[in-house]
């Protein structure tokens, strides 16, 4: 049926083109076009109810209402696609950040090396390592 | 420096180039006795404190480990790949090793993988907590890891009787090559990944687990093996 082959190849495409070019300037663009459409055809099936029944039976679906329903799924999973992504992308740049910083602050043991100096002997054991691994 | 250096040189210097890398997050009640047992053995010791809420932080400090803090929590495959990055880029660092800090881990299968990779040339050394009997290990964790590895296509390809042991050793060629993106716990995942790819000479020896009651109370819940392995299948989709 054509709404079958539709629906999956919208599906199917979708997850290909955010898999290899997520947030490449021209998919951005097409995102934008896409969600841009989307609110003109709400508007329109608001306004000629009718003509999404014509346009359903057309692509062999019974109701307007199923047809809605069908591209509300297709366009929900690409939100949740895109904002997966979106979310990842952020955490990685959060996560290059804090590296960062934590580089950049290290406490390195020489700060405290009196302290250090002063304890260092009494913990070290003559051979081996005879404290700790009984527990 | 020097006094620490000279104090230190009698027993250490045959692992003045290891270091230990040690994420942290929330372990106030053991990191300091962690830490402070391991320097006995080990001069290099570099903690990462996941943004850790109690005093974690504070009770490394004045050990003789270095300290990196992580401003927030990002999670331990993040702060192993901190420490990593930081213990690359000091001088003398040939091997490295990733080791708990809630004290599961034992100095001396340190030392026992540092001695197989020094003798076999392996450029990884995996901890197996299964080469060995293994009694020791609760029935349930064991049915649990025992089925990750077998069902595990990179870890049946790597020949690893344990996928998911938190002590490994790698060389300095790689630890270079190593680049953990999974933040979470799906690095453990990710770094078994990357050996079945690398090419590397992976073996494994075998260590004991102290499960005291402290690291049980702190471990992997069966449920978070979802989370995983959820991360796993979005991680593969998206790069």
């Amino acid at each position: 049926m054509l709404i079958q082959t539709l629906l999956i190849a919208a599906v199917v495409l979708m997850f290909v083109i955010f898999a290899t070019r997520w947030n490449t300037a021209g998919v951005r663009a097409w995102k934008r076009l896409a969600f841009l459409a989307f609110c003109v055809v709400n508007a329109y099936a608001v306004l000629r109810p009718g003509d999404t029944t014509r346009v359903a039976h057309f692509l062999g679906v019974g109701r307007g209402t199923d047809l809605v329903l069908y591209f509300l799924v297709v366009g929900v999973t690409g939100l949740a696609l895109n904002t997966y992504l979106r979310f990842r992308s952020l955490e990685q740049r959060l996560t290059e950040l804090a590296r960062d910083t934590a580089l950049r602050t290290a406490h390195r043991p020489e700060a405290d090396a009196p302290a250090a100096a002063d304890r260092t002997p009494a913990l070290v054991p003559s051979e081996g390592n005879p404290t700790g691994d009984h527990r | 420096m020097t006094a620490i250096a000279s104090a230190r040189s009698g027993i250490s210097h045959l692992y003045d180039d290891v270091w230990l890398i040690t994420p942290v997050y929330n372990e106030a009640q053991v990191i300091g006795e962690v830490v402070t047992e391991a320097l006995q053995t080990f001069p290099n010791i570099v903690c990462v404190d996941d943004g850790s809420r109690d005093e974690s932080a504070q009770r490394i400090e004045g050990t003789g480990a270095h300290l990196l803090r992580h401003p927030v929590n990002l999670g331990q495959g993040a702060a192993l790949q901190t420490g990593f990055e930081y213990a690359l880029a000091q001088p003398g660092g040939q091997y490295f090793v990733t080791f708990d800090a809630d004290g599961q881990h034992r100095v001396e299968d340190v030392e026992s993988m540092l001695k197989i990779a020094r003798e076999s040339g392996a450029d990884v050394v995996l901890g197996s907590r299964f080469l060995t009997r293994g009694e020791d290990i609760p029935w349930q964790k064991r049915v649990v890891l025992r089925t990750a590895a077998a069902v595990s296509p990179t870890a049946r390809k790597l020949g690893l009787s344990d996928a998911h042991n938190g002590l490994r050793l790698f060389n300095r060629a790689a630890a270079s090559r190593l680049d953990i993106t999974m933040n979470g716990m799906a690095h453990a995942s990710e770094i078994t990944g990357f050996l079945a790819r690398s090419g590397l000479r992976v073996v494994e020896a075998p260590v004991a687990v102290r499960y005291t009651e402290y690291s049980r109370a702190k471990g992997q819940s069966l449920i978070n093996g979802v989370n995983i392995l959820f991360d796993l299948s979005l991680n593969r989709r998206s790069s």
